[in-house]
């Protein structure tokens, strides 16, 4: 079902892109999460939308309030939300939902950028038989996994002074940590638990993707650097991008809800 | 506030085991690969070497004494011509000696830069290794590098020989000839699809066969690579053909297997396996016939008529990729992708019996 569904489509879309491009893997990575992120900009945008209605909600004093008056009836307090996202007009679903459905999207396209590199004579076999039939799948094999310095085949390194570098994985991180801190919402609530949690990504997610880019293929690295630049470009097209953020000491001043009239 | 450090930690572990899970594609996977001497036979698969006695189907030794499942075997076993040492190659980018006595390594060659998909050529005390790294190693038996011959692409299939030249092909669709001493080019040949298997060389006639991914077999010169002959087959070709002098062998992924005649390029029969799946491996010539294996795990023995002689269907899930082996008047069949319970090699006589199999011990 998941292979029928998303692995295999988007295994041929991506080497459709590789044969219509004249055969650059690294360009076509690059093509295809632009399309993907593009198809699901709508998704997207709901979810930026809903995270800062979100952020707003739990930035005003009626919201602090009303966790301070009921902070000892669970029941209440979660009665009274509900009214307050009633009043302001908030769907909580909204900043999640999106966010639910992308995510086996993106782990498709990691799939996919995966089962397309077939690195080794059984991962060639599965790839074959993933191909659809309008490929004549000699035309394919082998495919260019060459792009920039970098063997998208392989984990990449960049060889200096006698040192091994590992200098995609440091961009991966850097450009992992630079999406993390300017599109994270303002907030001037310090119990906001949304803000502590998006401190605390801000600081492993670069981590673990660092890691993977290490640890996995380079043309896994390609993927996460385009899919940071692309979030980034996304919350700026919505004027979302906060690049104050990236400076030492620097709190933009938050948004504050409105109940409706 | 504790709690909520901890599902986020929870969460961050599930995203790095979820894309390590849909990373598998790059994790180490293989299928195993057989040699044979008078007293064992060799099985290079998953992540050990075994001996298993030709005679009791038990297993003599096996290599390295701990494994990592991430490095397995894939390259097929090949034996020194004094019988003494078998050299193979393992995903992690290191060709060893074993010593066929007892198992253990007594050189271990670790400059290629990737894993080991081809078995080496071991001919004139020189050993020619293909490495994934597109580079052709030739080393003495004792593990001293000789030269180093730096191909287009991957070089996935064992090399062939005729004493004067070493023969291969890559994924880049090209066949090299290379001057077995020296390691220089002698020529190039661009075919029409990537070489996943080993080349064979009819010596005396200056004939080289090729089976190709983009689904043709070729007979080239040895002479300067220009083609002979080719002719094309209903699919790809994974591993090489196989020759007995007068005819080749060959099976392609819709399951066809044909015989042609080495001289001209003629068909000589064609015998239909598709039911039961594409041919992987190459055939083996075993007791003077042909013995073939399926993708959906069927062994067939042919006689050089074309007339199928035993259709043997192994367990439910259990494929034939590796090509099988002659050890006397036994066939051996190493299948893989069965249950754990399962033999990973089986012996069978000339009637298609099992004689004994061989199920690794944990």
């Amino acid at each position: 079902m998941w292979e029928t569904i998303i692995v295999t489509p988007f295994t041929n879309a991506l080497l459709y892109i590789y044969k219509l491009i004249g055969g650059n893997f690294g360009v076509a990575i690059i093509l295809f999460t632009i399309l993907i992120r593009l198809i699901t900009h709508p998704l997207m945008a709901s979810q930026i939308k809903g995270s800062t209605k979100m952020q707003e909600m739990q930035n005003s004093k009626e919201w602090q309030d009303i966790q301070k008056k009921y902070k000892d009836d669970k029941e209440k307090l979660a009665q009274e939300q509900m009214k307050y996202y009633k009043d302001i007009g908030y769907n909580p679903m909204s900043s999640c939902l999106p966010s639910i459905i992308q995510i086996p999207l993106i782990f498709g396209l990691y799939q996919s950028i995966m089962r397309a590199l077939a690195a080794s004579p059984a991962q060639l076999l599965i790839l074959t038989r993933t191909v659809y039939s309008f490929f004549h799948v000699g035309d394919l094999v082998p495919l260019n996994s060459s792009f920039l310095w970098m063997n998208l085949g392989q984990p990449e390194r960049v060889y200096m002074f006698g040192y091994a570098i590992p200098v995609l994985a440091v961009i991966v991180a850097i450009t992992t940590y630079v999406q993390s801190k300017v599109t994270m919402p303002a907030s001037t609530n310090p119990k906001d638990q949304g803000a502590m949690m998006g401190k605390m990504m801000a600081v492993y997610m670069p981590l673990l993707l660092g890691y993977f880019a290490l640890t996995f293929a380079s043309g896994l690295s390609v993927y996460f650097i385009t899919g940071n630049l692309i979030g980034i470009a996304q919350y700026a097209m919505l004027g979302k991008v906060n690049w104050r953020a990236l400076l030492p000491g620097q709190k933009p001043a938050p948004v504050l809800a409105t109940r409706k009239k | 506030m504790k709690k909520k450090y901890l599902v986020l930690l929870g969460l961050l572990l599930s995203l790095a085991l979820a894309l390590s899970g849909c990373a598998a594609g790059l994790t180490a996977s293989s299928w195993p690969a057989l040699a044979t001497d008078a007293k064992n036979a060799y099985l290079a698969g998953g992540p050990y070497v075994y001996a298993v006695n030709l005679q009791t189907g038990a297993q003599a030794w096996r290599f390295p004494a701990s494994a990592s499942a991430a490095n397995p075997f894939y390259a097929t076993p090949v034996l020194t011509p004094d019988g003494t040492h078998l050299i193979v190659g393992g995903f992690d980018k290191k060709l060893y000696s074993l010593d066929v006595q007892t198992g253990l390594s007594n050189w271990q060659f670790t400059d290629a830069h990737d894993r080991y998909y081809g078995g080496v050529l071991v001919v004139n005390d020189m050993i020619y290794a293909p490495n994934a790294d597109y580079n052709l190693y030739a080393l003495s038996l004792k593990g001293q590098l000789q030269w180093t011959f730096p191909a287009d692409q991957s070089i996935w299939g064992a090399p062939v020989s005729d004493g004067a030249n070493v023969y291969f092909g890559t994924l880049g669709r090209k066949v090299y000839a290379v001057d077995a001493k020296t390691g220089k080019k002698v020529w190039m040949q661009v075919l029409d699809g990537a070489i996943l298997g080993s080349p064979i060389v009819l010596k005396g006639k200056n004939d080289l066969f090729v089976g190709t991914y983009g689904g043709t077999l070729y007979a080239l010169s040895t002479t300067d690579g220009k083609t002979l002959w080719s002719k094309p087959v209903s699919s790809w070709i994974w591993a090489g053909p196989v020759l007995d002098g007068t005819n080749l062998y060959v099976g392609d992924a819709n399951g066809k297997f044909v015989a042609y005649s080495a001289s001209a390029g003629a068909k000589v029969w064609k015998a239909d396996l598709s039911l039961n799946g594409a041919i992987i491996g190459s055939p083996c010539l075993c007791g003077g016939n042909i013995v073939v294996g399926t993708e959906a795990g069927t062994v067939y023995f042919i006689d050089p008529t074309g007339k199928i002689l035993q259709t043997i269907p192994l367990s439910t899930n259990m494929k034939v990729y590796a090509t099988p082996a002659a050890a006397g008047i036994l066939t051996l069949v190493a299948p893989t992708g069965g249950a754990s319970t399962d033999p990973v090699l089986l012996a069978l006589d000339a009637a298609g019996a099992t004689k004994w199999s061989f199920i690794p011990p944990k």
